[in-house]
């Protein structure tokens, strides 16, 4: 698996330094993606302002991790993240049904911020594997992806734990980076 | 006070853009046309066919046509996938309605989505291109055939036409933008965008 990323991912920016965000509700399966995707090891920092940021350096691409929702104080330290950041992975817990209404309000708020205006979004339907999980149309539907008018945006089903649905969400999200972006 | 009329003019004018859906049911070409438009008028290089996967989700492609702003919506047509259609009526200057003309197996299926697209109310008005797509096989039917087939009495009050195109070599792609341009500028529904875009200004 990791060789058809590189594949997908390798000559993409060419040299200059790109990130992809990887954001979530807590327990969504963000780290767990980013295991299966066997690219680097992920390193966890625990800044002492207290939010946590995982990090995959891959080529030129740093791969930045943490949960949404929670403690709003810390909120503004998120926004270092921000600068050059080409796409966001939206990863939800689709057998979460209680909280994707939660899921969809983070998600709106972080689509708002100035700096993250040109990303692209791709959005995993997490947790295929589990029984109740919703499907791929009444995800976009609950996080009312409709909204998103001036950037390009793509949905799959996934299940981390299988590994199945992250390769061809990623091949969408190399295409588009690819053929101009949003 | 200059500036703020100026920018006032700004907004008004230089900020107008014409947003054109691409709908249409799966399989249809919708993707594909997007690309040949983003290469034909952008020059940018688009994406090659075979890399194109069903899209599930918005593309977006920005071009400019002789000074006037296209933003093209291509969403994905899979029957779970359609219900996102309508809510993208509402700011939409133009439909553009792609079907596969070499597949009349789903002739019937491309019809009765299109028929539901054209009750919708939100997009009164909106002028209307149906592209019979892949001309470029053999098998592909002509505009006048498709028509027939399709036979919408829905059509009398809308500004509407039918252009045999094949997205894959660019068979009629200017043809069909040329229309749309002209289209959208004569349409009042333009006008009536616009002023609901201006409102929202003040």
């Amino acid at each position: 698996m990791g060789i058809v990323f590189t594949r997908l991912f390798s000559s993409l920016f060419g040299n200059k330094e790109a990130r992809i965000l990887v954001l979530g509700l807590d327990n969504a399966g963000k780290t767990t993606i980013l295991y299966r995707l066997q690219m680097g090891e992920v390193v966890s920092t625990i800044p002492t302002i207290g939010f946590n940021v995982e990090t995959v350096q891959y080529n030129n691409i740093k791969f930045q991790v943490w949960d949404l929702g929670g403690q709003t104080s810390i909120r503004p330290y998120w926004r270092c993240y921000f600068p050059n950041t080409q796409a966001i992975i939206y990863v939800v817990d689709s057998s979460d049904t209680d909280r994707l209404v939660v899921a969809k309000e983070e998600f709106h708020a972080i689509l708002e911020e100035e700096e993250l205006k040109g990303a692209v979004v791709l959005i995993f339907a997490n947790k295929q594997d589990l029984p109740g999980a919703l499907d791929d149309a009444a995800i976009t539907e609950a996080l009312e992806l409709h909204k998103i008018k001036n950037r390009q945006w793509a949905i799959f089903k996934t299940s981390a734990i299988k590994g199945e649905g992250l390769f061809e969400g990623l091949d969408w999200l190399s295409n588009t980076l690819k053929s101009g972006g949003g | 006070m200059f500036s703020l009329l100026y920018g006032l003019w700004k907004h008004m004018f230089s900020k107008m853009e014409f947003h054109v859906l691409i709908l249409g049911i799966d399989k249809a070409g919708k993707t594909t046309l997007l690309e040949k438009l983003k290469s034909h008028y952008f020059y940018s290089e688009g994406l090659p066919p075979d890399r194109i996967v069903p899209t599930v989700g918005l593309n977006i492609g920005r071009v400019e046509v002789s000074s006037t702003k296209l933003v093209f919506w291509d969403l994905g047509g899979q029957p779970g996938l359609r219900s996102i259609w309508e809510k993208y009526y509402e700011e939409a200057h133009a439909v553009i309605y792609v079907i596969d003309a070499a597949c009349p197996s789903r002739f019937e299926d491309s019809k009765s989505a299109l028929e539901k697209v054209l009750r919708h109310e939100d997009l009164q008005g909106a002028p209307l291109l149906i592209l019979a797509n892949k001309q470029d096989l053999e098998d592909a039917v002509s505009t006048d055939e498709l028509s027939r087939y399709l036979d919408l009495k829905k059509l009398d009050e809308r500004v509407y036409t039918f252009q045999a195109v094949s997205a894959l070599d660019g068979l009629g792609i200017k043809e069909s933008v040329n229309w749309l341009v002209d289209a959208m500028e004569r349409s009042k529904r333009t006008e009536m965008l616009r002023l609901r875009a201006g409102s929202s200004l003040v």
